[in-house]
């Protein structure tokens, strides 16, 4: 359990500053940084998640000769898909921001900072704010695959419980138990913050 | 000689020809196309200048070269005795809300209601925070404001704020978000949002085509008001009447270029063939 939510947390912080920092970056530089950050989100869209991990530790760790320990393979493989997630929400979020809003501002003598914090933000976390925690609860879902390169975590403590009792039935029952408690939240959070801010902006 | 031509003058003794905005010999290209072909304009305080013409004629671009909204290719904007050359590399410091827009699209902030959009820029200027909070009705806002602090800033801003509100019968309507407002509300939104910064030049595009008569009366005295105060209006009409009754002087666009300029005789024995061709368009269509 501890494993889970450890890796989870690894993920999330990792995933939302450096996805955000190069989603941000990637508004603004189009070319240096956008275009590449696209290229790359992509390409591992279409690359399932168990492969990926796979690939990450077992043939790029023997091509370099090294060995990492299977806690930090599936923290770096599961930070990278969530960074260019969150990265691609926020890049496509920045990228279609409105400018009418912005010159609004400009010509009513407010400053970038405070278009940034008064204008810009508030619009753009209330449309990315459920979208990120959705992702973030598939990444916690996507923990579970941590257990198949023996990390140990919540599943594989599972998988070892029912190897010792068999009781099956009880056990993934609870194992979904668990998710459930953490995962409905989160969701019912994202759902909420959807209904109360994502609301439409048309006009009549 | 008009009421508000005589205090135009009487600004510009005063002031030695020196507070004024002025474009000269503004050129703005996109691609091969002159959008604005070599116009000189000025506004003086004081003055309500109505610009007329067909649509894309160059109006709005005019308007957003005197805002510095964008730069021309060539020319000078000057503001009050500030002069601004263009091309340039230097960074401009930016001369808003000194001169403020209305746009026809209005760009109303969709996440505040009316009321935080028209409150919002004065509160960051001043660090000042209006009282005005959801009310039953108008007056009870109205009494509030009256009683806060007399001789503060603070309290004047508040005046000013509930008066334009009043003024333009928004009390119903303000704590509405823009979406939930019809086109009418949100244009009288967007002008109290510009007035109430108190501009010194004022420009408004288009900014009665979705009011009823009633309210083009009261924003068409208004503006009459503000310019009796020594604010510069420079308005984008089509609505023929209202230019005759605002306007001090009459310019007509198209194709980029001013074609006539002068007092209210432009409206009504024009000189120009192109422009006596438009406004009979515009009165048979009316």
């Amino acid at each position: 359990m501890g494993t889970t939510f450890k890796l989870a947390l690894i993920v999330w912080v990792l995933g939302l500053t450096i996805g955000g920092l190069i989603g941000s970056l990637g508004a603004k530089w189009k070319f240096i940084i956008g275009f590449p950050s696209k290229i790359f989100s992509f390409v591992l869209s279409g690359v399932p998640i168990l492969v990926f991990l796979f690939w990450l530790h077992y043939p790029l760790q023997a091509l370099l000769g090294v060995v990492i320990d299977p806690f930090v393979t599936a923290a770096a493989t599961l930070t990278i898909i969530n960074i260019f997630a969150v990265a691609d929400v926020i890049r496509g979020v920045l990228l279609d921001f409105p400018s009418q809003y912005i010159i609004a501002g400009r010509v009513c003598g407010m400053t970038s900072a405070q278009i940034l914090v008064h204008i810009q933000l508030p619009i753009v976390l209330r449309q990315t704010v459920p979208v990120l925690l959705m992702i973030q609860v598939n990444m916690l879902q996507a923990t579970l695959f941590a257990s198949l390169i023996s990390v140990n975590e919540i599943f594989r403590v599972a998988q070892q419980i029912n190897a010792q009792i068999y009781k099956p039935v009880e056990i993934y029952t609870a194992l979904g138990l668990v998710f459930l408690a953490v995962c409905l939240p989160l969701n019912g959070l994202a759902l909420w913050l959807k209904m109360k801010f994502t609301r439409d902006y048309s006009e009549k | 000689m008009a009421e508000n031509e005589i205090y135009a003058r009487l600004f510009r003794e005063m002031t030695q020809d020196k507070l004024m905005l002025e474009g000269r010999k503004l050129i703005r290209t996109v691609g091969t196309r002159k959008i604005i072909d070599n116009v000189d304009l000025e506004l003086l305080p004081g003055e309500i200048s109505v610009i007329i013409g067909p649509s894309g004629s160059g109006k709005t671009t005019l308007l957003k070269l005197l805002a510095m909204l964008e730069p021309p290719d060539s020319g000078t904007i000057v503001v009050n005795e500030r002069e601004y050359t263009f091309p340039s590399d230097k960074k401009i410091p930016p001369p808003w809300p000194l001169i403020t827009v209305v746009f026809q699209q209005l760009f109303l902030w969709p996440h505040l209601t009316l009321f935080q959009n028209i409150k919002l820029p004065l509160t960051l200027r001043s660090g000042w925070k209006p009282g005005l909070e959801r009310r039953k009705n108008q007056q009870e806002s109205v009494n509030a404001a009256h009683s806060v602090q007399d001789n503060s800033a603070d309290a004047s801003e508040q005046r000013r704020l509930e008066d334009l509100i009043e003024l333009f019968d928004m009390g119903n309507f303000v704590h509405r978000y823009p979406n939930e407002s019809s086109v009418g509300q949100r244009q009288r939104a967007a002008l109290v949002r510009a007035l109430v910064l108190q501009p010194e030049y004022l420009l408004l595009d288009e900014i009665t085509s979705a009011l009823d008569v009633e309210q083009i009366s009261i924003i068409l005295s208004y503006l009459k008001r503000l310019s009796k105060k020594g604010i510069g209006i420079l308005i984008i009409t089509h609505l023929l009447n209202f230019a005759r009754e605002a306007a001090d002087k009459v310019i007509f666009m198209d194709a980029g270029q001013i074609i006539e300029s002068g007092g209210r005789e432009v409206l009504d024995s024009p000189a120009h063939e192109r422009v006596k061709k438009f406004l009979s368009v515009i009165e048979s269509a009316s």
